[in-house]
């Protein structure tokens, strides 16, 4: 098939105390823009033109707007954060554009203009709460970073715990990149929880992680048996940044963990979910372009029209991916999955409710 | 009073467009949809259907009280304005229409979901003003029944203090409120009834 060339926009901060999770995205989005380019079956080569906004949140509206404007791209890939994400929002109604924005968030969005490829709540908070009742108990320890990811994150675990009987304990926030976490170590000895629900991000989830594993060696009741942490945003892309074992028995919810199968013809496993959900939106996207002609032009909601967009598992009103919900466990440093709860839908606005059904198979055990 | 906003039960809600065909009835519908609820649309008049609404959008720029199936200020689901012309005599219109929230025309790609929340605070939260407003008004109305009742008791031979502690001892007793005990003790002495203060009454 003859190839046209289609320019994609890539909006992501290299540098910066996101860079891991940069650099997860990035992978993953080069890795299918390599397939795409290498596959007759695909009508189009895409090339790629990128804007670094530095960490800088900022800078993420104008340099989305150079993308659009100035190198006429209609496709970003980029952000890793809901405060970057939405100062590109307006950008994208201005001008047409679609983001594709692969990182779990908290829900209550639907953009006209946002692919949302990774999880909403209902896809890893409440299936990560289910399984954390059953395993060891109602009574937890709400702690994140001081904005929205972790206000809403805790807001709804508060809410689930309280509608199935259970006690918060205890809610304290971070200030994003703040690494003093005595208080909030201190308040969950004394609190003593069945579990700790941690939203913190960046290096103030690696200090917070380290203090507690130095508690767990001095009291055994905060070890993953009798009080796990839990987390809906650590992924594999970021365990090299905290001290080994640090880690071990968290848990966490995702659409995929490393070494995972069925993810769609996927040519090596992925390093984490970013990496996968990004290297799926740039197949997505292929195959909403694919053999229509100038569909390059094509507003995102016309391309979900088209007759490839049931395949791409992209809600056509929400826009959000249709995802596997896995609970799994920090063992020896690499994420072994303990529980599966069914592929869903993300539904942002929780318009479904709350109940996230029985897990399918899985190896109810927790592991030290 | 505290306004705790739920983001519960959205799911499923209907949302009615009082608007003309327009690309504000289809952003709208787009937002609603991903939210969650089921949309109807018409204009200008509705058919009743539109009582069952959870939400009601309206257009404040053409939009007339007759449109509404309601008398003006008795809007039985909360109502969101959908304001073109910031025009001081239309924004007025839109509150006497009973408008909890308001949009901003042309509607983007956000703004709904607030919008249906804090309509639904306000409207709420208007609802049991009025509860209570009621609730006040009919006590201040029963102050001279209490009155007389207290003086049909004081000419029993007790103190006023004696006389308004056993009104209120009946009450208790009826498990009513003291204004429908006091009641009970006018009409029956105008009745020239048997002495319903001796007897202890009945629980009704």
């Amino acid at each position: 098939m003859k190839k046209r060339t289609i320019t994609l926009g890539l909006l992501y901060s290299r540098t910066g105390t996101y860079s891991l999770i940069t650099e997860a995205c990035r992978i993953g989005v080069m890795q299918a823009i390599a397939e795409v380019n290498a596959d007759p079956d695909y009508d189009m080569c895409f090339r790629t033109i990128e804007r670094d906004p530095g960490g800088n949140a900022d800078a993420y509206g104008a340099l989305c707007e150079e993308l659009l404007q100035e190198d006429d791209v209609r496709h970003v890939f980029g952000c890793v954060t809901s405060w970057s994400r939405k100062e590109v929002i307006p950008v994208l109604e201005k001008t047409g554009g679609t983001l594709w924005y692969s990182v779990p968030y908290e829900g209550f969005e639907a953009s006209d203009r946002v692919v949302y490829g990774h999880a909403c709540p209902n896809q890893h908070l409440l299936p990560l709460m289910d399984w954390v009742f059953g395993q060891v108990g109602k009574r937890g320890y709400l702690t994140g970073s001081n904005y929205i990811w972790g206000w809403e994150m805790n807001r709804l675990a508060r809410e689930v715990i309280l509608a199935r009987g259970g006690e918060v304990l205890g809610e304290r926030y971070l200030p994003l990149g703040r690494v003093d976490v005595e208080r909030v170590i201190e308040e969950i000895r004394v609190t003593r929880p069945n579990f700790v629900l941690n939203s913190l991000i960046g290096p103030s989830q690696y200090a917070f992680l380290e203090a507690y594993a130095a508690l767990g060696r001095e009291d055994p009741h905060f070890t993953a048996a009798t009080c796990p942490v839990l987390s809906c945003n650590l992924t594999e892309c970021e365990l090299p940044a905290i001290p080994a074992g640090c880690t071990e028995g968290l848990v966490a919810a995702g659409p995929y963990f490393r070494g995972e199968t069925g993810w769609p013809k996927a040519v090596t496993e992925f390093g984490s979910s970013h990496e996968a959900a990004s290297w799926a939106a740039v197949h997505n996207l292929a195959r909403l372009l694919n053999g229509i002609d100038d569909s390059e032009k094509m507003s995102l909601a016309e391309l979900l029209e088209g007759p490839a967009a049931a395949q791409t598992g992209i809600d056509p009103v929400n826009h959000h991916k249709s995802l596997p919900s896995l609970i799994a466990q920090v063992e020896n440093d690499r994420f072994v999955t303990r529980a599966r709860y069914a592929r869903r839908a993300g539904d942002p606005y929780l318009a479904n409710g709350r109940d996230v059904g029985q897990p399918q198979s899985a190896r109810l055990k927790v592991v030290k | 009073m505290t306004r705790q906003v739920q983001s519960l039960n959205l799911g499923g809600a209907t949302a009615w467009i009082l608007h003309r065909p327009h690309a504000t009835v289809q952003s709208l519908s787009r937002q609603l949809g991903a939210i969650g609820l089921r949309v109807e649309s018409a204009w200008p008049e509705p058919t009743a259907d539109i009582l069952a609404a959870d939400f009601v959008f309206f257009d404040a720029d053409m939009g007339y009280d007759e449109q509404f199936p309601w008398d003006r200020g008795h809007n039985p689901m909360p109502l969101i304005a959908l304001i073109g012309s910031e025009a001081p005599g239309r924004i007025e219109w839109a509150l006497s229409a009973g408008a909890d929230a308001q949009l901003l025309k042309p509607i983007g790609d956000g703004g709904v979901y607030s919008a249906l929340l804090i309509a639904r605070a306000t409207f709420g939260a208007r609802q049991s003003l009025l509860a209570e407003v009621s609730h006040l008004n009919t006590r201040l109305n029963a102050r001279q029944t209490v009155v007389q009742a207290v003086t049909l008791l004081v000419a029993r031979g007790q103190s006023e203090k004696q006389a308004y502690e056993q009104l209120r001892q009946m009450a208790m007793a009826w498990r009513v409120t003291l204004e429908v005990a006091a009641e009970r003790i006018v009409v029956s002495r105008a009745a020239g009834a048997p002495d319903i203060c001796q007897g202890g009454g009945t629980d009704d």
